[in-house]
């Protein structure tokens, strides 16, 4: 198990709705390039009624650099096409499970 | 008058058929031939989907959400990347409900509690994430102005998702380690309980036979103060208890781990 302090994966909450992968990743490289080992977006949704943010799960290559990067990223406000502007907030995952690298391709 | 007739969504050949495996052949007897299946799938293509799928828990039977955890445990071995996804997922649903408190939500967030709990029970999580749940679920929005809309004093929703996540898998809590965070979360719990006052007759209900299960010889406690007492002598006896620890280096604590994965999963993995 790991402790608080050795914890590496964090997930970005909040962010807006319409973000890409792409678009998320390019402003994270800006300072962290090659600091992080693993990546999942999750896409929101931009509907009228049921606006769902978009997530991203990072996993870091030391505790540290989540701290850098929580410094850098937690409060940032980013601003989608229209303008509208969406605070975003960065927190360790509630769960640190990271897929293992070597996932074994499915012979079926 | 006229109106137009409703308009069905249809959904591509692809995405029916993982529908029909997982939401109408699913079932105890049939779970290896619905993991053989899935894995058979073009991942690239409806990995996100099938992902969105494993959260709708609360479509299916109550008593069917166990086959779900356990496909997702199967599948671990081939797409890691899955089933940490959905764990990730489930917390993501859990922690959300509790940020809306949406009444229209609570049949599905029970679900997801339940899932969650199966989900230890075959072994995909562990249980400090069981534990993080559990008083994020007892403290989450409180001390802040938005508490009376997230957690209204009479709302008594926060001890049902509780009630059914120690329903699922608490019994598994009861050696080593985790039986001792288990009983400190219980005294934090039954504090929570005991500031919401009377409470309905069935959640009483499921507390007594909760407490009955886990813990047939804990005190329930009449007031907070007495809450408050208890936890106090817990955190003395444990620094006593960790200083004894230190000074005996050979002490071995093994955590109890579910057995169930051993006789359902482990025939699903080995296909």
């Amino acid at each position: 198990m790991k402790g608080p302090l050795d914890r590496t994966k964090v997930v970005l909450r909040h962010l807006p709705p319409s973000i890409t992968r792409e678009t998320l990743l390019d402003q994270i490289d800006t300072v962290f390039r090659g600091r992080y080992n693993w990546v999942a977006f999750r896409p929101g949704k931009t509907s009228q009624k049921h606006q769902i943010h978009a997530r991203a799960y990072i996993n870091f290559n030391s505790p540290e650099d989540v701290i850098g990067f929580a410094e850098f990223f937690d409060g940032h406000i980013f601003v989608n096409e229209k303008g509208a502007q969406y605070k975003i907030n960065v927190e360790y995952a509630p769960s640190q499970q990271v897929p293992k690298q070597w996932s074994k391709k499915d012979g079926r | 008058p006229e109106r137009s007739a409703r308009v069905t969504k249809v959904r591509p050949p692809l995405y029916q058929y993982i529908r029909k495996l997982l939401f109408s052949d699913l079932d105890k007897s049939s779970i290896e031939h619905v993991l053989r299946q899935l894995r058979k799938l073009p991942w690239n293509e409806c990995e996100a989907y099938l992902l969105k799928c494993f959260m709708k828990v609360h479509k299916g039977k109550y008593g069917q959400i166990h086959l779900i955890a356990s496909l997702t445990a199967g599948l671990s071995r081939y797409h890691d990347e899955f089933s940490v996804a959905v764990v990730d997922e489930v917390l993501e649903e859990i922690r959300l409900g509790l940020e809306m408190n949406d009444y229209g939500m609570q049949q599905r967030r029970v679900a997801h509690m339940r899932f969650l709990g199966e989900l230890y029970n075959y072994k995909h999580v562990d249980s400090s994430v069981i534990f993080d749940t559990l008083y994020l679920i007892l403290v989450f929005g409180h001390d802040i102005s938005e508490q009376d809309a997230l957690d209204p004093p009479e709302d008594c929703f926060r001890i049902r998702m509780v009630i059914t996540l120690l329903q699922t898998c608490g019994h598994y809590f009861d050696r080593g380690s985790s039986k001792r965070k288990l009983n400190r979360f219980l005294i934090h719990f039954q504090r929570y309980i005991l500031s919401k006052g009377a409470l309905p007759l069935d959640i009483e209900f499921d507390l007594q036979d909760l407490f009955a299960e886990l813990r047939p010889n804990m005190a329930r406690y009449s007031s907070i103060e007495e809450a408050n007492a208890a936890l106090t002598e817990l955190e003395e006896h444990e620094h006593t208890a960790s200083f004894e620890k230190a000074n005996s280096a050979s002490h071995l604590d093994a955590e109890k781990r579910p057995s169930k994965q051993a006789d359902s999963n482990a025939s699903l993995t080995a296909n």
